[in-house]
């Protein structure tokens, strides 16, 4: 937000429709089709700010160094080292690097390091599925939750007649349905869940429409 | 991505650096990959040998007689103990803008609170069709803004519609404002429910 005064002369170029929001205007967009996802309409992941790995991180940082330097201070004000650290500076300077338990340190140690990195790095919250930027530049910027748009699409393949139960799995680049068939052909079944899952993914209005598969199964007598 | 996540993310980095790169060579030395494949470490490059010890005790009280030893060790623990605690306080809480100004350009002696404009927005956005519930919050800093709104909605929603809706809304919360942008975030969840069949 700027505080500048608009470039145009008139202090207040739109003046706000008392009581009515503005939603009769629609915007400008094309009508629902299956490519909702253009070039210009790209819409990035959302980046986790990683606050529980940060958090644990600080909160070991912070222990390891209060006991040390807690300690520390201990031994220069004439007391004796506590155990723990008499201990551990034994074991590292005795222990060679090819004991068992050196090496199986190491290794968590490294093996953790990957992870941490793996946390900074990549965006994490792969639970959301972003949905395409609206056609105002200073729309909002959503994303649906995996497991929402698995329910909206469960309740759209249980309208096709003949399907007594649906299973849907949302991953984020792939859809699989599973729909159990009580009556009816079995194709024609399939086929009418996929139209109705596809009409329901136009719907989820998503970024990156994930790709679908739909079984069909017949259940029961 | 904001402040607070880059600042996380680089100070996790630092640490998976530090601990990928201390395991890696304690590994190499451990498993005598040096001499295995043939590498020549650098002159002075520590635990090369499999029978080395990650702190010898010659190490360890190399600089103990030293006057400026102590003073560095707490000093440098101290320092290091207080940026923890910085950062771990950091987590904790959440930057809100406060008091906002409103009108373009600026009234004077007119302020908002972001707790009530995130109310309102939370209100007018839990009242659009398809919406169970919504919830508002407003970070950042006073001169920029930015809103995340968690919606809830019923089994029948369009998020499509719902999208489009929520633009309004917030074109109405930037006019009564005066504010030419608003940043919003929306995060759409679906209430749980039964497998539900009416249309």
């Amino acid at each position: 937000m700027t505080h500048q005064p608009p470039a145009v002369s008139d202090p207040d170029p739109e003046p706000p429709a008392p009581g009515r929001p503005p939603d009769d205007a629609p915007p400008p967009t094309s009508p629902p089709g299956r490519t909702i996802a253009g070039p210009d309409h790209a819409a990035p992941r959302w980046w986790s700010e990683r606050r529980l790995p940060a958090a644990a991180a600080a909160l070991l940082v912070l222990a390891a160094s209060a006991f040390t330097l807690f300690d520390v201070a201990r031994v220069r004000t004439g007391h004796t080292a506590a155990a723990w650290r008499k201990t551990l500076a034994d074991e590292l300077a005795t222990r060679p690097i090819d004991d068992p338990w050196v090496i199986t340190g190491a290794a968590v140690a490294a093996a953790l390091g990957l992870f941490l990195l793996v946390l900074a790095l990549t965006p994490g919250r792969r639970h959301l599925l972003p949905m395409a930027a609206t056609a105002d530049p200073d729309g909002p910027r959503a994303v649906l939750d995996r497991d929402g748009a698995a329910r909206l699409l469960r309740d759209a393949a249980l309208r096709v007649p003949g399907v007594s139960h649906a299973d849907i799995r949302v991953r984020r680049r792939r859809i699989n349905a599973r729909a159990q068939v009580t009556f009816r052909d079995l194709d024609t079944v399939r086929t009418e869940v996929t139209g109705a899952l596809t009409a329901q993914l136009d719907a989820l209005a998503l970024a990156q429409v994930p790709r679908l598969t739909v079984r069909a199964r017949r259940h029961g007598p | 991505m904001n402040s607070h996540s880059v600042l996380n993310r680089t100070l996790l980095a630092v640490a998976g650096l530090v601990l990928l790169g201390g395991g890696l060579l304690v590994l190499t030395g451990a498993l005598d990959l040096y001499r295995r494949w043939n590498l020549e470490p650098p002159a002075d490059w520590p635990l090369t040998s499999p029978h080395d010890t990650i702190v010898p005790a010659q190490d360890r009280t190399r600089w103990t007689d030293e006057g400026w030893w102590w003073p560095t060790v707490i000093a440098a623990l101290a320092i290091l103990m207080a940026l923890a605690l910085w950062w771990l306080l950091a987590q904790l809480r959440n930057r809100h803008p406060g008091r906002l100004p409103v009108g373009n350009p600026p009234c004077d002696g007119v302020e908002l609170h972001d707790s009530a404009l995130a109310d309102a927005l939370a209100a007018d956005t839990a009242r659009l069709p398809g919406v169970h519930t919504a919830h508002a919050n407003l970070t950042g800093q006073a001169d920029h803004p930015h809103a995340t709104v968690d919606l809830t909605l019923e089994a029948d929603a369009r998020p499509r519609d719902v999208l489009h809706a929520l633009e309004s809304t917030l074109h109405r919360a930037r006019q009564s404002t005066g504010w030419e942008h608003l940043p919003t975030r929306a995060m759409l969840r679906v209430s749980p429910h039964r497998p539900h069949r009416a249309e």
